[in-house]
């Protein structure tokens, strides 16, 4: 027993700084703030103001859903390359739902709306469990890889949303105070709006489901060494399939982000997504290899990706850059990761 | 000394694509019974270990259980009805922490609301975690540190304190003194021992043929995938078991094929 106290303590005296120095959060944190001080420094001052921020956070919000979903699919020794098109895919049909069944069109407003806003809401969750029910076939049953698995919902998705909605945007029912900063009296909260907060609830759960219960420990445990996993009596298949349809119902609930923001449903509201999804995940240090990661390194991945992609465009950047920045971003972090975990081994 | 029978395997069989990895093995162990189950590299002995725990589904055979048959769907479905196993390697969940490991499967739940949703009382388990590995008294990190720091001795001592402490009829040990130093390794002969005396039936796999001869009541011989030996331990030495592993000494199942 005195060996391992030894050896587990290390140092023999003093200050312990390893925990803070390997500690990624510490290190996200600390680029993020770096980066906020670049960013305002230099006359960018228009980095903070608030419109520009609520922006920022909206459109986090939408990646930090996702991301929320790719973490658990990632920890459990997955990926789930479908998130994207089923935004695009699940706002189409409740676009569909809502203008072509129920003949409601874009004068149906504001309170008015959140009736059919709500079904569309339970269409968009039951599109993205559809979607995770069939990866998670491709995956399980088939036995395809989840790389090609997801590659094939992935296209599946994003031609269909463009065949059901022809191509075009499907206007129909909205209430943009959903997304706009909540207003007590004459102060705005900004940039908190309804739809943030509803993010803030999901992120937080699924935070801790992840953290402290049984669904993130059965899918880090599976991640880790599924063979071990199955031994010790876990279901896997089954388990699986649930991280499947998390991840997919979460793109659902996304999908029904966009549709609030844009008014409607479009076919193209999610294109690309799934990479910076993945980038957000990889960033907050989950490793692609399974088994580690934390939903808190995920949410400050997402940060500090909308921090640098509106940065640099707020610096001048040409807005075609992006997808490049976030791929080198992501190369980065394995990058990174990759490094980190050979040293490990040593 | 030895009780009743309860664990039997009839003429199970498994192929992995062409490679016929058993071929027609039958064994029974009683209450209170070591079998010492031994061969050379490739033999078959891991391939009867996953039939046994429902790891794998054998292509062929029967297994009864208190005299019951039965048909392992999963590993849970094994270790549900007391059939606790020690893996030759992968047991354990590197991520995860000693004390995740022991109870994974088997986890403790939070009271109230919180634990119907799932939550762990962490606390408990470290602590009952500690608890058993210090009864099995082999090498105790603590439990709350991730198996991936441990060294190769402290995982297998995690693996067994996991697989001793939830055992309730049968116990199967796949190469427990891996990793092991020679004192740790007596620890587990131990171990196996006081297994034996709370009744259970353990069935013991090992390259170390003097713990095999030590620690057994009995000793089958596996020679691929076929059981070629199947004795009271008294009946073998060193050198005859050994020629009987490598074939150097014919048996009389392999004269009669
Ligand atoms: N998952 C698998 N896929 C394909 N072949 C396998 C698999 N597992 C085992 N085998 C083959 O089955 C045969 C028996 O292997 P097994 O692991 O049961 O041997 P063993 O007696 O446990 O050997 P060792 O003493 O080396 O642990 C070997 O030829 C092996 O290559
Ligand atoms: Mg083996």
């Amino acid at each position: 027993m005195t060996d391992s106290k030894l050896t587990s303590q290390g140092a023999p005296s003093g200050f312990n700084w390893k925990p803070l120095v390997t500690n990624q959060s510490t290190i996200l944190v600390a680029v993020i703030l770096l980066l906020a001080g670049v960013f305002s420094a230099g006359s960018y001052g228009s980095f903070w103001d608030v419109s520009v921020f609520n922006n920022i956070l909206t459109d986090w919000g939408l990646i930090v859903l996702l991301a929320v979903g790719q973490t658990f699919v990632v920890i459990s020794g997955g990926i789930d390359l479908s998130v994207g098109s089923t935004v695009s895919l699940s706002g189409v049909v409740a676009g569909v739902v809502m203008v072509n069944w129920m003949h409601l069109d874009l004068n149906v407003k504001n309170e008015a709306a959140i009736g059919p806003l709500l079904i569309a809401l339970l269409v968009c969750i039951a599109t993205g469990v559809a979607v995770g029910l069939l990866n998670a076939f491709l995956v399980n049953v088939v036995g395809i890889v989840p790389f090609i698995a997801t590659l094939a919902t992935l296209g599946g998705g994003a031609g269909l949303a463009i065949i059901w909605s022809g191509g075009m945007p499907l206007q129909g029912p909205n209430f943009y105070g959903l997304v706009n900063p909540i207003k007590i009296g004459e102060i705005s909260l900004s940039p908190i709006s309804f739809a943030v907060l509803v993010v803030a609830v999901v992120v937080t759960i699924a935070g801790l489901f992840l953290a402290k219960a049984r669904f993130g420990l059965y899918t880090y445990a599976i991640g880790s060494n599924s063979f071990a996993a199955k031994a010790a009596g876990i279901n896997v298949k089954r388990h699986l399939t649930w991280v499947y349809v998390v991840s997919g119902a979460l793109s659902g609930i996304a999908g029904m982000y966009a549709y609030t923001r844009l008014g409607s449903g479009s076919p193209s509201s999610g294109a690309g997504l799934e990479l910076q999804a993945i980038a957000a995940v990889v960033i907050g240090g989950t490793s692609l290899m399974g088994g580690s990661g934390k939903m808190l390194g995920t949410i400050l991945g997402a940060f500090l990706l909308y921090e640098v992609q509106s940065g640099l465009l707020m610096v001048g950047m040409d807005p075609n850059w992006k997808q490049v920045i976030v791929a080198i971003m992501i190369a980065g972090a394995v990058g990174i990761q990759g490094f980190s975990f050979g040293q490990r081994r040593k | 000394m030895t009780g009743e029978l309860i664990y039997e395997v009839k003429n199970v069989s498994k192929r992995y694509g062409s490679v016929v990895a058993l071929d027609g093995a039958s064994l029974k162990l009683h209450a209170g019974e070591v079998i010492g189950l031994v061969g050379d590299n490739g033999a078959g002995k891991s391939t009867l270990v996953k039939v046994l725990s429902g790891a794998h589904k054998p292509d062929g055979g029967q297994i009864f259980l208190d005299g019951v048959e039965r048909s392992w769907e999963s590993p849970r479905d094994a270790l549900e009805s007391g059939v606790e196993t020690l893996y030759q390697d992968s047991g354990l969940a590197p991520h995860l922490t000693v004390s995740e490991n022991v109870f994974l499967g088997r986890e403790k739940y939070k009271k109230g609301i919180l634990g119907w949703f799932g939550f762990l009382a962490k606390k408990t388990m470290e602590a009952e975690a500690q608890e058993d590995l210090e009864k099995v008294g082999i090498a105790f990190p603590s439990a709350n540190r991730p198996v991936s720091q441990l060294s190769g001795g402290q995982r297998q001592a995690v693996a067994i304190g996991r697989a001793v402490s939830w055992a309730r009829k049968v116990i199967i040990l796949d190469e427990p003194t891996n990793h092991l130093g020679a004192r740790q390794a007596g620890e587990v002969l131990q171990i196996i021992r006081a297994a034996k005396a709370k009744g259970l039936g353990v069935i013991f796999i090992s390259h170390t043929l003097p713990h095999v001869l030590e620690v057994t009541d009995r000793i089958v011989v596996l020679r691929l995938g076929r059981i070629v030996k199947d004795s009271p331990t008294k009946d073998y030495n060193n050198d005859t078991l050994l020629g009987t592993i490598t074939g150097t000494i014919q048996t009389i199942k392999v004269e009669g094929d």
